[in-house]
């Protein structure tokens, strides 16, 4: 009753199991590449360190960052971090195009994003700053072609916090961004 | 005969479980629902992007706003919710813009809208590393809703699998609900005061 199984076809049989076995994987792959790409362009993971006071080419601009200075917060356990940078424009066409994000890390790896509104403190201690865009389209516009933009940010951190360094991101040259230490 | 019962007791086996399956099958809403971190009422509760204490809730039947020396009255068919809590971020600086009041029998209710203009509310207030913040909800709930309710605060509502901090309200006078609760701006340590009539 049993038919014989001939060799070549136990043969096709384990092969195909086997093929299933690395296909698999591979259609999973194609099929998530495209997001895998997304999420490896969207993170921030290749930094430039640059040395406060030097210049670094970046997006189409040269950065610089000027200061970062710690002005008191609206308690004793909080302080105000004031960062001033300027881009010298090199392609306006370039930075135009891309949205900017900055954010102040610490030792710890802590990320604080910039402050909606200026706090006032800023405007008392230091009001050129104060006055200063933040970092995006409106400040490269303002500087036309080829000029400097010059932007400031402020962030609101615990005074505790210690290591800051300053983190600028266009999105045109993700992954790669600027870490002014 | 014997082979027949055999298969006929696998199929009936197969459709069980098949049967099983369709009925158990959770739908995507569940499969995506945040993740929750259980807290108690005055203690802190750490997901991993935020933390959160809540400490007294206050009832109401109306609330009084002083802003700028005017008295705004906020009536409810309800019973006016007010939480008062502290959070803070704890990687990178966030907002929780959900949270809702989670009633004993399993509705939910979301942030009432119409005080929003008070300061410290929670979905206006931008929370740093570091920095803990008093924070405060308010919610309008059916007065059978209030015994037994819990808090559910999210950074947002619509993230799948998303963190979500769910504190169950154990100190909360129901039996005794007071005519009005007012809330004024204060510059001390607490941006608010709140004061039961």
């Amino acid at each position: 009753m049993a038919e014989a199984i001939s060799r070549a076809e136990r043969r096709r049989y384990w092969l195909s199991l086997a093929g299933l076995g690395f296909a698999l994987p591979v259609a999973v792959l194609v099929h998530s590449w495209e997001s895998l790409e997304a999420w490896r362009s969207g993170s921030d993971r290749d930094p430039i360190a640059v040395d406060r006071g030097e210049s670094q080419r970046y997006a189409g601009a040269e950065w610089r960052l000027t200061t970062l200075s710690r002005l008191p917060g609206g308690s004793a356990d909080e302080a105000v971090v004031l960062a001033e940078f300027e881009a010298r424009i090199e392609d306006p066409g370039l930075l135009a195009e891309s949205p900017c994000a900055v954010v102040l890390t610490d030792a710890e790896g802590r990320r604080w994003l910039p402050a909606f509104l200026t706090r006032p403190v800023v405007r008392k201690m230091q009001p050129e700053a104060a006055d200063k865009p933040r970092c995006g389209g409106l400040a490269f516009q303002g500087a036309g072609t080829h000029g400097t933009a010059r932007m400031a940010e402020t962030f609101v951190i615990p005074a505790t916090a210690s290591g800051l360094a300053l983190s600028v991101t266009l999105a045109n040259a993700r992954p790669r961004h600027l870490l002014f230490r | 005969m014997r082979t027949g019962l055999k298969e006929t007791g696998a199929i009936i086996f197969a459709a069980a479980i098949l049967y099983a399956m369709q009925r158990t099958t959770p739908l995507y809403s569940n499969i995506t629902s945040p993740v929750s971190i259980a807290g108690e009422q005055g203690k802190r509760t750490d997901a991993r992007a935020f933390a959160l204490a809540v400490g007294d809730v206050h009832l109401a039947r109306t609330v009084r706003i002083e802003r700028f020396g005017q008295t705004r009255t906020y009536t409810t068919s309800g019973v006016w919710v007010l939480v008062e809590a502290a959070a803070e971020a704890k990687r990178e600086s966030l907002t929780l813009t959900s949270a809702e009041w989670l009633g004993p029998s399993g509705l939910r209710y979301s942030l009432s809208q119409r005080i929003s203009t008070m300061p410290a509310m929670l979905p206006a207030e931008r929370l740093e590393p570091g920095l803990p913040k008093p924070v405060l909800m308010a919610f309008e709930v059916p007065e059978n809703e209030l015994a037994g309710g819990t808090v559910l605060v999210a950074p947002s509502a619509f993230t799948p699998l998303g963190e979500e901090v769910r504190v169950a309200i154990t100190e909360l006078a129901v039996g005794d609900i007071p005519g009005a609760v007012t809330i004024r701006r204060s510059d001390g340590p607490m941006p608010w005061t709140l004061e039961t009539e």
